[in-house]
């Protein structure tokens, strides 16, 4: 094994805990000692710039993981399948397995190639005992969402890892909530697989505590007309990331990428993507959406890359910030890189404050000013959650959205 | 009804150091009278909608307006919206991501808070957008969009119409609304004004043209140049400045 050069306390502590395991395989051997030559992303890394782990974690000294209190999940009406992994430890349902799907704990997987010199995929894969894996069968249209509550607590770290697998002509709605109001660290890596003609619609909530850094990554693999719908929406943390790697392989697959954030205090959120677009007539719209007060800081970084064969690709991409202070940050990082000649490709970016003329014609219509801006920041954000197909599960996020907005 | 006495105002920078734009304007619209506005491009008149609505930016530096005898000058435009004070833009805005019937339910129901009374309930609001709707020339289809996105100029002007009619303001300043419009929605503005009119509620039109007025008799028509009120008059002055234009009076101003 080996040893970090000069560890944090965190890293300190990451590496006490690896070396008192019993049980390692290999790939979790060189993961980890992948890990140890490249620590904890800080922001002299590329593409972490904006959000330093390194530094997140030096706030606060690492403790021990607590079992966190569970409230019901605001998705409850939706009467979804529930998995809950809790400071890393997999829950499955309490009901037996519904038709049209299975799932399971299974042994880790290993490195995902394409993230194999990201510093917190690798340390997951080192970390990460047991993967949560679910799978759709062939040709289900799989009516429930599958809910996944990753829910943490204390200021310890913890690990975990699910894998998914949507099979040919499958449709599942998934949604993803990050809980816990302690102060330590969660990294969550996740492999998705959606088949030929299958769809993946995905939605996740961040809603972790001020002093929490929680960190996602999505890899999802498309084959052949398959589709990928995503909506994040996050009201930060110490530090959030939540990064989504989208592979088309295949020709005619689809994907939209939706994100918003709502920021306030000292809060930070991070949405970062790729989209790796390898086969022809492919799409992908992204937008979005990044509200921050106080002395909040929001990050974006998106980026498409045309691959050679990758011919009449169309992806657009979108990034639009609202300030609402002047401590409030919002960085944005848009990025195209086209090795294709016969594409549409366009990305924009804007930051700004507030619409008055829009404020006073709401005013002028009756609205108070407090609830003039709350619709204007609704209508903002607003936008991003379109893309949830299914109406109920969008209220839902307007609920949320709304109840940011009474509450700051 | 609304007195408008000696009024001051400058525009240009936030603490009212700008360029002076009215320069002491009176005006009077007595109970449950109709007063058209004439004037040349510039003279002040979105000017002065905008500071009888209370806009940032469009402050009364002396002078003061008065609703019912109270000035209205201290208090914030959702407090002149709820009592019952209504601006027709010249310009009505597209707000994206807002979504036209719940904003205006939510108007509706903040004015009569405001004013102590009951919210409407979700099925009478809708029968009655609907109702209005009709009226105003604007379909289902227009109600379930994002407010204004996309709508054409006269479209915009019809969901003015739409929210006066919805709002029944007690006093209403519509700034230029016939501008832009066709035949048929002038007719309807015509409409939606005269089924308002009352002995109880006032109104401000400000127009270009004397066409509009065929459908909305004036009471009495005032010209605006040089930041005051030049000459007043009845109908007839409209149709007199229409042949012969506003020369006489920027001289005189
Ligand atoms: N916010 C502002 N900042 C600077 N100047 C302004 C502002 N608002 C109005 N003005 C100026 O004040 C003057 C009067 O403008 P206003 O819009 O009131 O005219 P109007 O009579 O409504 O003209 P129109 O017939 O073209 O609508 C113009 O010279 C205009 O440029
Ligand atoms: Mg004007």
């Amino acid at each position: 094994m080996t040893a970090m050069a000069k560890p944090s306390p965190f890293e300190a502590a990451i590496e006490a805990a690896y070396a008192a395991r019993s049980k390692t395989n290999e790939a979790q051997a060189a993961a980890f000692d992948r890990f140890a030559r490249l620590g904890l992303p800080h922001r002299r890394v590329e593409g972490w710039k904006w959000s330093d782990v390194n530094a997140a974690l030096r706030a606060a000294a690492p403790g021990e993981v607590e079992t966190p209190e569970i409230a019901p999940s605001p998705f409850a009406p939706l009467e979804p399948l529930e998995f809950r992994i809790v400071n890393g430890r997999i829950d499955l349902p309490k009901e037996d397995a519904p038709e049209g799907v299975r799932y399971g704990v299974m042994n880790p997987v290993g490195t995902i190639d394409e993230l194999e010199q990201h510093a917190i995929a690798t340390l997951n894969v080192a970390m990460t005992r047991k993967t949560l894996g679910i799978e759709v069968l062939d040709g289900v249209d799989f009516e429930r969402p599958i809910l996944i509550r990753h829910i943490s607590g204390g200021a310890g770290f913890s690990f975990a890892q699910t894998m998914m697998r949507i099979s040919p002509n499958a449709k599942v709605q998934i949604i993803e909530t990050y809980e816990g109001e302690g102060a330590g660290f969660y990294s969550h890596l996740g492999h998705m697989v959606v088949r030929d003609g299958a769809e993946m619609r995905r939605a996740v909530l961040n809603e972790t505590g001020a002093e929490n850094v929680t960190h996602g990554i999505c890899a999802a693999k498309l084959d052949e007309k398959a589709r990928f719908y995503q909506t994040g929406l996050s009201t930060g943390a110490r530090l959030s990331r939540h990064e989504t790697h989208v592979h088309f392989w295949a020709p005619g697959s689809s994907a939209s990428l939706n994100s918003a954030s709502l920021l306030s205090g000292e809060r930070h959120a991070d949405f970062t993507s790729e989209a790796q677009f390898r086969a022809p007539d492919c799409a992908a719209a992204q937008l979005h959406k990044g509200v921050a007060r106080d002395r909040a800081r929001n990050v974006f970084q998106g980026k498409f890359n045309v691959w050679r064969d990758a011919q009449k690709t169309d992806a657009k991409m979108t990034a639009n910030a609202l300030l609402l202070s002047d401590g409030a940050e919002a960085n944005h990082k848009p990025e195209l890189e086209i090795y294709a000649d016969d594409v549409e490709c366009a990305h924009g970016s804007t930051v700004g404050a507030l619409d008055d003329e829009a404020l006073f014609y709401l005013r002028q219509r009756g609205l108070d000013e407090a609830a003039a801006r709350a619709l204007l920041v609704e209508a903002f954000v607003g936008e991003a959650m379109e893309n949830i197909e299914d109406e109920a599960l969008r209220a839902i996020f307007a609920e949320r959205i709304a109840d940011w907005l009474e509450k700051e | 009804m609304l007195k408008i006495e000696d009024l001051h105002v400058a525009v240009g920078n936030k603490d009212g150091g700008g360029s002076e734009i009215l320069k002491g304007l009176s005006l009077e619209v007595p109970k449950g009278e109709v007063h058209a506005i004439m004037g040349p491009n510039g003279s002040g008149k979105s000017t002065l909608s905008y500071t009888i609505a209370g806009r940032d930016g469009y402050e009364a530096t002396s002078g003061d307006v008065l609703l019912d005898g109270q000035s209205v000058l201290d208090l914030d435009p959702d407090e002149r919206a709820a009592k019952g004070l209504f601006l027709s833009f010249q310009h009505p805005m597209e707000i994206p991501g807002v979504q036209t019937m719940n904003f205006i339910r939510t108007a509706l129901n903040a004015q009569r808070k405001a004013r102590g009374e009951g919210e409407v309930s979700a099925a009478d609001f809708i029968r009655l957008i609907r109702e209005k709707a009709k009226l105003v020339g604007l379909d289902d289809a227009k109600l379930k969009r994002q407010f204004n996105v996309g709508f054409s100029g006269g479209e915009k002007k019809r969901m003015e119409m739409l929210q006066m009619a919805m709002f029944e303001p007690h006093f209403a300043i519509m700034d230029e609304t016939d501008s832009g419009l066709d035949i048929d929605a002038l007719k309807m503005v015509g409409a939606v004004v005269n089924e308002l009119r009352g002995p109880d509620r006032g109104f401000l039109v400000i127009t270009h043209y004397q066409r509009l007025l065929d459908y909305i008799k004036p009471d009495a028509v005032h010209v605006l140049a040089g930041g005051r009120i030049v000459k007043s008059g009845g109908p007839e002055l409209a149709v007199e400045l229409e042949k012969s234009g506003y020369d006489q009076f920027i001289e005189a101003a």
